[in-house]
């Protein structure tokens, strides 16, 4: 119950399955309270497993996903205890559901991988807009931070099939568009029409999302929107492109998420989406200074040319980075950033600048997403882009005819030092134990992930071939061969179970001898074979007779009655079982000595093989 | 779930003829289980769910054989049952051999209460099943029913058996009076079944000097008289004469021989000599405990 218990913290009641998580973890504790007779006991395994298996939709990463094999594991050894009495000890218990496990395993891959899946039911509910926890928001305002907290906590992580990271000038992870602007802070407007030959549904494809692509673990979000690089092939039916640029992912929101991407090529629909009026929209007056100038870059003769224009006006300004720049004004606040304080962080650069290419008739708009990440090499597992908060960046992406949405990084211009990109401030041994289980965490991901519905269909495909009319019939051949598998395998796992270790040490002695021409003869004790092979092979005499006595002690030497009993009987078996070792090794190699029949003319026995 | 024919004869082997499984009500549960996480999976498209789910429908196949293997290929005979009194405990032995391991055995008579779950190594193992009876005679304990449901419950695995050999029950044990027959040519003399005293009161034996508590209805006054100190005077019961036991006619037939039960046991435990007659039949007088299992015997088993 601790293990559900650990598995259900963090889940969010609010939402549906999250609260059946709950609901769920609540019942089965109470029922386990009042359980009394086996029935309510077997219940109570029941709840515990149906749990374990709401929370594992929920949870899919590493260590839940340990917490909650483990929880089905003492499940199962507790349903076992109910049906086998409960006089069996935790270790045989635990020993016997791993064996039963082991047994259904077969045909639990055989259904995971073969059977056929189906879509959802119905659409997740999304829910575009709560609280932000990412440190990205839908609104952006700078001129309402005095100063910018830099906070380490983790963001998201990465993994790219190539193994390699893009060049730190390419690492821009867009999340939200903000393409409203009030005069002093911008927002995302509604969704964009969406183009009629844009599909609803990502491509299918027979890809598995660990080739050619990107694998992004993000951490709990209210957002729907998630990073990604802007032309990466969504893989997953979760996602869904938006024609302004932003990844929206209709998964459950407030829950940790994983997608792939595939790799694109270089360009994708949103960029070509032509702009909508809204994109030159300014608010009259709300900054003069900022509108004056635009309308002078506005007389030269091409967006180009005026994108350039304002490159060259903020490199020859003395604007300085800083993530303490004070609060702005609220009556013509970017007019006081550009022209007064020139001091700000990389919302106030994208926010200006957007705002002067609008007055310039150049459409615009403002991206907030990440920049950047440490790129961690884990000892196991998989290298990948550690993205954390403090990476937060802003950016603005601007409509050239015939190129189309260009992204342009202003902040890039000012202070390409003084960003603060990379800045982690800590180091130490807990970061880099937190760094070896995320590498472990996204190979796990990739693995979990790379298996879904369509990574099942291309499974089918490829072993079947033209021939997929015979699933069926492959399916139920397939449960009927793992079935007996398992059953065997049981079988094979139960045969030690029972007997004497003592016994099954002697049977070995036995056996070797027998397989060196050394047979009991009927009445023979192990004393007496023990003699006539002493007799056979004088150098191994004394082996023979160590043996023989380390075994009749165990039966007829006085044995304390104490606690001390078992680890003696343990370690007086572990001292048999080498000593016969040691004796087999001895008579393999004088058997080895001697010719193929030699050894049978010298002991004077027939050979039985 | 009884619709299983029980099986006949003296030793049972349990195979695919004589076993039958069904799913418990906790197996429906666990299907029922297995197809909500389906549906959990499949709405969120995940594969820990899905995964889970496919492990339950695995181990509902995989223990639809483990359940009937656990009783397949078991054998069972009935051992020796001793005798025993009606109304009371009785141990009927079984003797089973099982070839692999049993998990989860639990026996039940017919009317009786299901037993522990045991768990059978291969080999040889005895087995005791406890039962009342209600009757004397040679009672068969009634239909053993072997059932298992591990390993995990969700099947019920059984077989019936009429259990061929029979148990002789005496009498219960019931204190009463019975019949003494001292001679086989005296007439029968009833009397009280209580424990009679050492002491007796009818035959003079002995002096001893007297105590308060004595009373002065054992005082010898003939010596007090003579002025030789107060005595009392001591008796002793005439020697007991080794006497045929027989039902007393008064009481019904069936409470006279639960009487001659308990008199006989308490006679044997007082190490004396009976005899017994009845149905004119004569068990001449002995003691110890061929004489008491004789007698008993043949109350148990008297028309």
């Amino acid at each position: 119950m601790g293990l559900l218990g650990l598995g259900l913290a963090g889940l969010q009641p609010s939402l549906l399955l999250g609260g059946l998580a709950i609901g769920l973890g609540v019942l089965t504790t109470l029922k386990l309270l009042e359980a009394r007779s086996l029935e309510e006991h077997r219940l109570v395994g029941l709840l515990q497993l149906v749990g374990c298996g709401v929370v594992a939709a929920l949870r899919p990463d590493l260590g839940p996903s340990l917490l909650l094999a483990t929880a089905t594991l003492v499940a199962l050894s507790g349903l076992l205890a109910l049906e086998l009495g409960e006089g069996l000890a935790w270790p045989v218990l635990l020993r016997r559901s791993a064996q039963v496990l082991a047994a259904a395993l077969p045909v639990t891959l055989v259904l995971f991988l073969l059977l056929p899946r189906l879509g959802p039911i119905t659409p997740m509910p999304g829910d575009r807009g709560a609280s932000a926890a990412t440190g990205l928001s839908d609104r952006l305002d700078p001129g309402s931070i005095a100063a910018l907290a830099t906070r380490h906590d983790p963001a998201a992580r990465v993994a790219f099939s190539g193994g390699q990271p893009p060049p730190p000038g390419e690492r821009y992870w867009r999340v939200l568009v903000h393409d409203r602007f009030d005069g002093r802070a911008w927002s995302s407007g509604t969704p964009l029409p969406r183009h009629p030959d844009d599909p609803r549904q990502p491509p299918r494809s027979s890809a598995s999302p660990t080739e050619n692509g990107q694998l992004w673990l993000v951490e709990p979000s209210g957002l729907a929107a998630v990073p990604w690089n802007g032309w990466g092939r969504p893989l997953s039916r979760e996602l869904l492109p938006d024609p302004g640029g932003e990844l929206l992912h209709r998964g459950p929101p407030g829950q940790r998420r994983a997608y792939a991407l595939g790799e694109g090529d270089g360009t994708a629909r949103w960029q070509r989406q032509p702009p909508l009026p809204g994109d030159l929209l300014l608010p009259e007056g709300a900054n003069p200074r900022l509108e004056a100038l635009g309308a002078r870059w506005a007389q030269l003769g091409s967006d180009g040319a005026r994108l350039q224009a304002a490159g060259t006006w903020f490199r020859s300004q003395p604007f300085r980075y800083s993530l303490e720049p004070g609060l702005l004004p609220s009556r013509a606040p970017l007019d006081t950033f550009l022209f007064e304080r020139r001091l700000g962080f990389c919302g106030h650069y994208a926010s200006a600048f957007t705002a002067l290419m609008r007055s310039a008739g150049v459409p615009a708009r403002v991206v907030s997403g990440y920049r950047g990440g440490s790129w961690v090499r884990p000892l196991g597992g998989v290298p990948y882009l550690d993205l954390r908060q403090s990476d937060a960046h802003a950016w603005s992406q601007v409509w050239l005819q015939g190129r189309g949405w260009v992204e342009v990084d202003p902040t890039a211009w000012v202070a390409e030092a003084q960003t603060g990109q990379g800045t982690r401030g800590e180091r130490g041994a807990l970061v880099w134990l937190q760094q070896q289980w995320w590498g472990l965490d996204i190979a796990w991901t990739r693995l979990w992930l790379g298996f879904d519905r369509e990574g099942q269909e291309s499974l089918v495909r490829r072993l079947l071939g033209a021939h997929l009319n015979w699933l069926g019939a492959l399916l139920v051949a397939a449960v009927a061969t793992s079935l007996a598998l398992g059953l065997g395998l049981l079988g094979w796992l139960a045969r030690g179970q029972g007997s004497d270790p003592w016994r099954r040490e002697r049977d070995s002695l036995l056996r070797a001898l027998a397989r060196h021409g050394l047979t009991p003869e009927p009445g023979d004790t192990l004393a007496q074979v023990a003699a006539r092979g002493g007799q056979r092979w004088p150098a191994l005499a004394q082996e023979l007779e160590h043996v023989v006595a380390l075994y009749q002690r165990h039966w007829f030497a006085p044995r304390p009655a104490d606690a001390r009993r078992p680890s003696l009987e343990r370690r007086q078996l572990g001292e048999l079982r080498r000593s016969r070792r040691q004796l087999q090794r001895q008579l393999g190699r004088l058997a080895g000595r001697l010719k193929p029949g030699c050894l049978s003319r010298l002991i004077g026995v027939r050979r039985v093989d | 779930m009884d619709f299983a024919r029980p099986h006949q004869g003296e030793r049972l082997r349990l195979g695919l003829r004589n076993l039958y499984i069904v799913p418990t009500r906790f197996g429906w549960w666990w299907l029922a289980g297995s197809a909500m996480l389906q549906l959990v999976a499949i709405q969120m498209q995940s594969n820990g769910p899905l995964l889970l789910s496919f492990l339950m429908l695995g181990l509902f196949l995989l223990t639809l054989h483990l359940t009937h293997f656990n009783l397949q290929g078991l054998e069972l005979r009935c051992g020796s049952p001793p005798p025993g009194f009606a109304g009371e405990r009785l141990t009927y032995p079984l003797l089973a051999r099982s070839r692999s391991h049993c998990e989860g055995l639990r026996l039940r008579l017919e009317q009786g209460e299901l037993g522990p779950a045991r768990v059978l190594p291969p080999g040889e193992h005895a087995l005791a099943l406890t039962w009342t009876p209600l009757r004397r005679g040679l009672q068969r304990p009634g239909r053993l029913r072997l059932q298992t449901t591990a390993p995990l419950g969700l099947f019920v695995c059984w077989s019936r058996w009429d259990l061929p050999e029979a148990q002789l029950v005496y009498p219960a044990r019931r204190p009463g009076p019975v019949a003494l027959v001292s001679q086989p040519s005296e007439t029968a003399s009833t009397v009280a079944a209580s424990p009679s005293s050492q002491e007796g009161q009818e035959a003079w034996h002995d002096l001893r000097p007297h105590r308060p508590e004595d009373g002065s209805a054992r005082l010898a006054w003939k010596l007090l008289a003579q002025g030789r100190g107060r005595h009392s005077k001591r008796f002793q019961a005439p020697p007991p004469r080794a006497a045929l036991l027989a039902a007393d006619p008064s009481v019904p037939q069936e409470q006279a021989l639960e009487h001659l039960s308990e008199e006989i046991c308490r006679l044997h435990a007082r190490g004396e000599a009976y005899g017994l007659v009845l149905d004119g039949q004569v068990i001449p007088v002995g003691s110890g405990t061929a004489q008491r299992d004789r007698s008993l015997a043949a109350l148990a088993l008297a028309s």
